[in-house]
């Protein structure tokens, strides 16, 4: 096993205690702070990414609700009129080269529903936003009432969710589908080798990668699956970005993407009661999509749910850290067959570094490459939540530790080698910093 | 979201009271750690010394000075420049002799501001520059004989031409190079002239010596509209240990403005 070189950005010295990973965490957060919303990273991601925004507001409450909840207005100053949420709302001060693709690329000001000023990408990823308003209101209620911070999300946060269950609903089964692989945020998953197969790859000359600039090339996509990434991105832009229009190359129901719309239903059933409304069809919508998620998605000789490949009408059977995020939804029925699998060999959680995205046992495990093996803070942080919900207090409580003492070891890097334990990726990972900033503020 | 409380100390003329000890009594109950005396100019706070004794010996928590002179080390006139130097190097003694931590003082306060007319000062950047760096100089050697500390307090641009932000104020402490100088930030002209004010702390880590803190507005923290969980937080994180004084005004009825400050830090500051 060799070290990830670490070029940009060295790691920071390694903190002793709880108050020292806070503060060194605390650092992470403001260091990467534009003045509306925080960059992921400053080297690899420099610009306002959907998802990582939202795990970042559930650390980021905890030093400033007051920039929790200016994250979460500035992403959504990125939203369509149609009601989708981009993946990356791009920073003005950031040079249009600095990411690939960029706005050049992805032409949102060409699309009509793209919001005017503001460019944009035009793919999605996983809603965790409601969520993590509410998390944030509840971080300082009295702060977040006076500044209206409820009011002025909820519109939008509604219209993100109706997007999705009128325009992504694909398979016509009550789920949201996602359409290219880096909507389900786990850009590079095994889960996606299948279906990504049959995608026609983006000529090599055609585009210039900046991801490996900042990152290790072991760690990092292959050319090839780079190449088909583009490709599917360029025939949704090509159509307008239109859900009904675009012969979709890919298309998938990730248990991941619609346990945290189960989640952020939920949370916008809480933000509706607490604004004086009527949190009833929330509830509802919430009780369809677990009902549909366990209907679709669960596959019992698995103990998994598993990704659903509707282009080819099959689940998809790679064993991926998607499968366990369903175990953070509150009353799902089949929470201890879940349980089980979560603690098995597969992905050992408590046992390893982090939980790990991929099947320890499965063939296509990598320790060190995207989203192939390594533990990721978020996943693991969700796979938290799901262990204390469902009754495996000691296996939180050794995940919890298995993660503050990667981060500190490794200077919040993105990703972590589940069975070394060495950091991976970029550092200074601002979602990093915002969970282990989180676990930090309980006690369990 | 920070794991020490800051000391929290008052300034002296907000306390209601004749003497230091009344001011403390006061002070303690609302829950203040200490007091930040004001250093008047003709040597006043030496004159003083015979009050301050006693009141260490009442128990009193007198840990720092602001200046509060109509002349500061910066002036343009000669005569007033070296006046304020040797103000200031007195008021670095007291404040050592009663076990002080320091004494802070802008580089000049109402004297020119390029944003007023006649918006070109009488002198050039140059010498102003020149000027600065002789008396953090003098007052740095001054300082570090009496095992003290000179605190630089940048100001917002209307009340000082030559040092608003903080990173001004740490060119000029590593150029003048005592390391018994430090900057003396204040939330109030930060919040003016800061960019990103946490960031400025960041980047300032431990030339940080002193904090005073005041609401966007001048008045006290809580009354304004700055982000005061992150101003706490970023000196936290710098691991910044020294004290913080309420130097404001104060709204409302002043009796509920003084009290409310102490728990409304800890809050923010939690």
């Amino acid at each position: 096993m060799t070290a990830a070189p670490v070029a940009a950005d060295a790691p920071a010295a390694p903190a002793a205690t709880d108050a020292d990973l806070r503060r060194a965490a605390v650092r992470v957060l403001l260091g990467n702070w534009t003045g509306s919303s925080t960059l992921p990273s400053r080297t690899l991601y420099p610009h306002q990414w959907s998802w990582d925004s939202a795990f970042i507001m559930l650390g980021l409450r905890h030093i400033s609700p007051y920039r929790a909840q200016r994250e979460l207005e500035s992403m959504l100053g990125a939203q369509w009129a149609d009601g989708r949420l981009p993946h990356i709302a791009f920073h003005p001060a950031t040079p249009p080269g600095a990411y690939f693709p960029g706005p050049d690329f992805w032409r949102s000001a060409s699309a009509g529903s793209a919001p005017p000023g503001v460019p944009t990408s035009g793919i999605v990823q996983p809603p965790v936003h409601a969520l993590a308003a509410w998390e944030t209101h509840r971080a300082d209620p009295v702060a977040s009432r006076r500044r209206g911070f409820l009011e002025r999300v909820r519109p939008g946060l509604a219209a993100w969710h109706r997007y999705l269950a009128d325009r992504r609903d694909l398979g016509g089964r009550g789920l949201a589908a996602v359409v290219h692989p880096w909507e389900s945020g786990m850009d590079n998953s095994p889960a996606w080798d299948a279906p990504l197969a049959r995608v026609e790859p983006a000529a090599a000359g055609s585009f210039r990668r900046r991801d490996l600039d900042h990152a290790d090339v072991a760690d990092r996509p292959t050319d090839l699956d780079y190449g088909r990434y583009v490709r599917l991105a360029a025939d949704y832009r090509d159509h307008g970005y239109d859900d009904r229009a675009t012969p979709f190359g890919f298309a998938v129901e990730d248990p991941s993407f619609n346990a945290l719309l189960v989640l952020s239903e939920h949370a916008l059933a809480d933000i509706t009661a607490e604004l004086g409304g009527d949190p009833a069809p929330h509830r509802e919508r919430a009780a369809a999509l677990t009902e549909a998620l366990v209907g679709a998605l669960w596959d019992p000789g698995a103990g998994l749910f598993l990704c659903r490949d509707l282009i080819g009408g099959a689940p998809i059977r790679e064993y991926g850290v998607a499968g366990l995020v369903p175990l953070a939804v509150p009353g799902l029925p089949v929470a201890a067959d879940l349980l089980r699998t979560a603690l098995g060999e597969r992905f050992r959680v408590g046992g390893v570094h982090l939980v790990p995205s991929y099947d320890l046992t499965g063939p296509a495990f990598e320790p060190g490459r995207y989203w192939r093996g390594p533990g990721w803070f978020n996943m693991s942080w969700l796979v938290h939540l799901g262990l204390l919900r469902h009754g495996a207090p000691a296996q939180a409580a050794a995940l919890r530790a298995s993660m503050l003492a990667a981060a500190a070891r490794t200077g919040f890097a993105e990703y972590v080698d589940p069975y070394s334990g060495e950091g991976r990726g970029t550092r200074d990972f601002s979602w990093t910093a915002a969970t282990v900033l989180d676990l930090l503020s309980r006690e369990v | 979201m920070t794991a020490t409380t800051p000391r929290l100390a008052c300034q002296e003329q907000l306390l209601p009271g004749t003497t230091l000890q009344d001011k403390w009594e006061y002070a303690r109950a609302a829950g203040y750690d200490g007091i930040e005396l004001r250093g008047r100019s003709a040597f006043a706070l030496r004159d003083r010394l015979p009050e301050l004794r006693r009141a260490l010996r009442d128990g009193v928590v007198l840990p720092t000075v602001c200046v509060d002179m109509p002349h500061f080390f910066g002036a343009f006139d000669p005569d007033l420049r070296r006046d304020a130097v040797e103000q200031m190097k007195s008021q670095l003694s007291v404040i050592a002799e009663i076990g002080g931590v320091g004494a802070q003082t802008p580089a000049s306060y109402g004297m020119f501001s390029r944003r007023l007319p006649p918006f070109e000062p009488p002198r050039s950047e140059a010498e102003d520059r020149e000027v600065l760096l002789a008396g953090l100089a003098e007052l740095g050697a001054h300082a570090e004989r009496e095992g003290t500390t000179l605190f630089l307090e940048p100001l917002n641009r209307y009340e000082d031409h030559m040092v608003n932000r903080i990173d001004q104020a740490a060119d000029l402490i590593r150029a003048a190079g005592s390391p018994a100088v430090r900057i003396g930030i204040d939330s109030y002209h930060m919040n003016i002239e800061e960019a990103d004010p946490a960031a400025a702390v960041l980047a300032a880590g431990p030339l940080i010596g002193h904090v005073q803190v005041s609401d966007s507005n001048r008045f006290q923290p809580g009354a304004g509209h700055i982000d005061w969980p992150v101003f706490f937080a970023a000196l936290d994180a710098i691991g910044y240990s020294g004290w913080t004084a309420v130097e404001c005004r104060l709204s409302g009825d002043p009796d509920s403005a003084l009290r409310g400050v102490p728990p409304f830090v800890r809050k923010v500051a939690a």
